[in-house]
């Protein structure tokens, strides 16, 4: 309950407070926030199967952010910064639907 | 294929799994020596919850920078129809002081000239020709002649169907009666109430007919002073009260003559210089 009031809350506190982000990083914003969901979906699958561990969901969704960052950051030196920010969300796209599945199974045993 | 095999099937992090072989692990070595199972340490509960605030924040900060996106184009948008509205004023302030300065020049002139004979021949001369050339306001008898696009005629292009020419009032329609208000003996016309010359264009800029060059939009009142009677039968009659009345009736261009006793047409704007400058007197 905590954590999605605190989901909700940064919401709000993104969208009126407007923060200014680094022009440098602001390519980055929406991969970031797509690999962070990933993170989230995998925890709460993971809650439902009863192997939550906080340690894992820090860790992963931490490195989730920073590799999916680092490797936009590297298309974009190449040139290829598009293709590869795609690639980035189709792949966790991926992961999140199937988790979705998986959760939905949990909750409706459908 | 395994790549994408195994992307598709162990979507969740295998560390979840591991983590809690290790802790199923922990647990057992720690009931078989007796020990308390370690609690879960506090504080990653609070970086869990701490991350999911800052995922929050950088997705709501996202769509607020994308919203932000649109909404400083639409500024800049408002600023350039603000400026555009602002200089039209400035420009319409400065047209009706060059009027009054023209109006003062005027009768600086006409009492200069009042002194000899000559001068008040040369006088009734110049108001002559000032009314002939729009140079001065006029008042008196004449028409006025209201056109119009025909119903449903407005709109986008798309929404009549691509068709833009038709129903539509076209420049050379507005030249047409002009022309044929001059030949039925029309002595000053004003289209919306801009005083035409001998030097004022007709013209269409896009979807917008610009007289003397500023933009126009229907329904186009045309004055016209002049003998009521004879502007509007010599009109009528004419090969331009013709075409019109054929307009009419094929696209339903819509139009109707007014007689009227006293308009009032204003002076016209000065006529461009387009060679001369102001030099030093000599």
């Amino acid at each position: 309950m905590i954590p999605a009031i605190a989901l909700v809350l940064g919401v709000v506190l993104g969208v009126f407070l407007e923060p200014t982000v680094p022009s440098a990083l602001q390519p980055y914003l929406p991969i970031a926030v797509v690999a962070a969901l990933d993170a989230v979906f995998g925890a709460v699958r993971a809650q439902l199967d009863g192997i939550f561990d906080d340690r894992v969901f820090v860790i992963s969704f931490v490195s989730n952010v920073l590799v999916a960052g680092l490797v936009v950051f590297l298309g974009d030196q190449l040139g290829v910064g598009g293709q590869l920010s795609t690639g980035v969300v189709v792949v966790l796209g991926i992961r999140i639907f199937s988790n979705a599945a998986a959760i939905r199974r949990h909750l409706f045993r459908a | 294929m395994s790549l994408l095999v195994d992307m598709m099937t162990n979507t969740l992090d295998g560390s979840y799994a591991d983590a809690a072989a290790r802790r199923a692990g922990k647990e057992r070595l720690a009931t078989e020596r007796g020990n308390r199972v370690a609690t879960p340490s506090p504080q990653r509960r609070v970086l869990a919850v701490v991350l999911l605030l800052l995922l929050g924040g950088v997705t709501g900060t996202a769509s607020a920078q994308v919203r932000r996106g649109d909404s400083a184009a639409r500024t800049a948008r408002i600023q350039l129809l603000q400026d555009v509205r602002d200089e039209t004023r400035n420009t319409d302030d400065l047209s009706r002081r060059a009027q009054d300065l023209r109006l003062a020049v005027g009768v600086l002139r006409d009492t200069a000239l009042g002194a000899g004979s000559a001068g008040r021949l040369q006088a009734e001369r110049l108001a002559e020709l000032n009314l002939v050339t729009g140079g001065v306001p006029v008042r008196g008898p004449g028409i006025v002649l209201t056109l119009n696009d025909a119903k449903g005629a407005t709109g986008t292009p798309a929404a009549r169907g691509g068709d833009v020419e038709r129903g539509r009032v076209q420049d050379r329609d507005l030249q047409d009666v002009v022309n044929g208000l001059w030949a039925a003996g029309a002595e000053a016309i004003s289209i919306n109430g801009l005083r035409l010359t001998a030097r004022t264009a007709i013209r269409s800029a896009g979807e917008a007919i610009l007289v003397d060059f500023r933009p126009l939009s229907p329904p186009y009142a045309i004055r016209a002073v002049g003998d009521r009677n004879g502007l509007q039968s010599g009109f009528g009659s004419g090969a331009a009260g013709g075409r019109l009345a054929a307009l009419a009736s094929l696209v339903h261009v819509r139009y109707f003559v007014m007689g009227a006793d006293d308009l009032r047409l204003a002076a016209a704007g000065l006529p461009d210089l387009r060679l001369a400058q102001p030099g030093s007197s000599s």
